[in-house]
């Protein structure tokens, strides 16, 4: 397939995630287009510096956002894959550097993949009062059969705040591993926000992990999983206190449908310094009784009102 | 008309119903008026069938159809609706998207604003806000009032619709009440305030799971001003008050 169509194909996919197509080609905002183990589009913006390389079965990309600079518009990230088979390795190095602020707006689209792994690292560094958001959501096939490997490993240095949210909802999951690693320095905000729908015979492992490591660094990790029919579902959140005054909130809310779904959460709690604070709130279960009766004393069916409160809890 | 016919109710601890017989006529405002723990809400749940909460003998009865084994749903699609005392919240889900089911009714937006500016809510700012947490008691509670008014339902039950809500929200609700009325259907009030009875026409008065008595709203509440605001027994009737 030519760069051309290779680029059609991601770009429509994205599209079907609600991203506007436009920001590809608009030159005021930097993006990064790949398929495959291939950089298909880029573009930088003052303040932006992204540069890429290639790597076996992917890419390696740094992105470094420049001292201060605060970019207006999000970063697009594409990150595609065409084939029906393969591998694709692909490893981002982000650094925001002092004081700046940038949003990243990121897709992983894998629309026709069958027997396909994607193995992501990402390694990142908010410097001192940086601010960092990076929004990622996924689209796959609907073979259920990709294999999705992602490593999160961030450091938010002192007053930095980074917030990241992933959403796997609209497609199947196929099997999925993530892992983010958050390293809070002193004063430091981090935020860790997954949902995740899981059904048929998908499989889903999320382990979200904050230590705070730097005094009054505040962390919040929450996973929002639905698992249907005969999925099976595995949340580990651990919360590490090791420093005076830091605080940090551990979410865990898995909805069950389905009798065969197979649902765990476990939170993990621990504190190495008497001053820190951590709490915790899991629950796992069906739909509330009492959402489902009021939906339905408005005359939706059980059918309907579970799938509109699902809907609403991994908006 | 909406009839409860000698329906009795109880759980594996307590007989929360005995024997009660209701009807409810289209277009007429009713309250059912008691103490706390009297068992208004379980009429208001049994008449909209909510799971565990089929009586353990009598029938409810809709336009002479035994609806008794009937769904939530399939109740609500005959035009039976409950608000509840303490509405649900929702996350992730908008006022917008809950007044019309996520697009299941087919309503104009300026319907739906209508119906917000009816229950004293500016429509630009409750739209797109979420039904969650961040509502208070008072504002949950006037989404639902439009709730109802945009459904139309023929009987809506309205569970305590005044707890936990200001005075100058009274007002409101009464004149949901009167709107609900107006257009020929059904509101029924459940209530242990006497200042929520007054906007309508008919009473009960329930002490005990019993109807203690029933007939025009001037009459139920001087019955229950005079036995049940200064009862010293609540919820045990003497035998002379259950006659």
């Amino acid at each position: 397939m030519d760069v051309r169509k290779e680029f059609e194909t991601i770009v429509k996919t994205a599209e079907k995630l609600g991203t506007d197509a436009s920001k590809f080609m608009d030159k005021r905002i930097a993006s990064i287009i790949i398929s495959g183990d291939r950089v298909i589009g880029l573009n930088n913006v003052p303040g932006v510096n992204l540069n890429h390389k290639q790597i076996e079965h992917g890419v390696e990309v740094n992105m470094e956002i420049t001292e201060g600079v605060e970019v207006p518009f999000p970063i697009h990230v594409c990150t595609g894959y065409i084939e029906k088979k393969g591998y694709q390795r692909i490893i981002f190095n982000i650094r925001i550097k002092k004081g700046a602020k940038v949003k990243f707006t990121a897709h992983c689209v894998f629309p026709q993949a069958e027997e396909f792994t994607h193995d992501a690292t990402s390694n990142v560094v908010v410097e001192e009062g940086a601010i960092m958001e990076y929004n990622d959501e996924h689209y796959h096939s609907e073979f259920g059969t990709i294999s999705l490997k992602t490593i999160t490993n961030a450091v938010v240095e002192k007053n930095g705040v980074y917030k990241n949210t992933f959403h796997l909802t609209k497609t199947r999951v196929g099997k999925m591993n993530i892992v983010m690693n958050l390293d809070l320095r002193e004063g430091a905000v981090g935020e860790l926000v997954s949902k995740v729908k899981a059904s048929k015979d998908d499989s889903v492992n999320i382990n979200e992990i904050i230590h705070l490591n730097g005094e009054r660094a505040r962390g919040l990790a929450k996973t929002v999983v639905v698992g249907l029919d005969e999925s099976k579902v595995n949340v580990l959140n651990e919360a590490y206190g090791n420093a005076p005054y830091s605080r940090a909130h551990i979410s865990c809310e898995e909805i069950t449908k389905g009798e065969n779904v197979i649902v765990s959460t476990t939170p993990v709690l621990k504190i190495s310094n008497d001053l820190a604070e951590l709490t915790h709130e899991a629950s796992i279960g069906r739909v509330s009784q009492k959402q489902l009766e009021t939906l339905m004393a408005k005359g939706l069916t059980d059918e309907e009102a579970t799938e509109l409160i699902i809907k609403g809890l991994l908006l | 008309m909406l009839e409860i016919n000698n329906v009795s109710y109880k759980t594996q601890e307590k007989q929360i119903l005995k024997d009660i017989t209701m009807k409810f006529l289209p277009g007429s405002r009713y309250a059912v008026i008691g103490t706390n723990g009297a068992g208004k809400s379980t009429i208001g749940y049994i008449i909209m069938g909510l799971d565990g909460y089929k009586p353990t003998f009598g029938k409810v009865i809709l336009d002479g159809k035994d609806i008794t084994n009937l769904t939530i749903t399939e109740r609500a699609k005959l035009g039976i609706t409950l608000m509840w005392q303490e509405p649900a919240r929702f996350d992730g889900m908008t006022v917008e998207n809950y007044l019309t089911l996520g697009g299941k009714l087919p309503l104009q937006k300026s319907e739906l604003m209508e119906a917000l500016e009816f229950v004293g809510l500016e429509p630009n700012i409750y739209m797109k806000r979420f039904v969650d947490k961040t509502l208070s008691g008072g504002e949950r509670k006037r989404i639902e009032l439009a709730s109802i008014i945009l459904i139309k339902p023929k009987y809506a039950v309205l569970d305590e619709p005044d707890s936990g809500i200001d005075l100058m929200s009274l007002d409101i609700i009464n004149d949901v009440v009167n709107y609900i009325a107006r257009y020929g259907g059904t509101p029924i009030i459940i209530t242990h305030r006497e200042e929520m009875a007054y906007n309508t026409d008919y009473g009960y008065l329930i002490c005990s799971g019993s109807i203690l008595l029933h007939g025009k709203i001037d009459d139920v509440i001087k019955a229950f001003r005079s036995s049940c605001e200064v009862c010293t027994h609540p919820n045990i009737p003497t035998p002379e008050e259950l006659k």
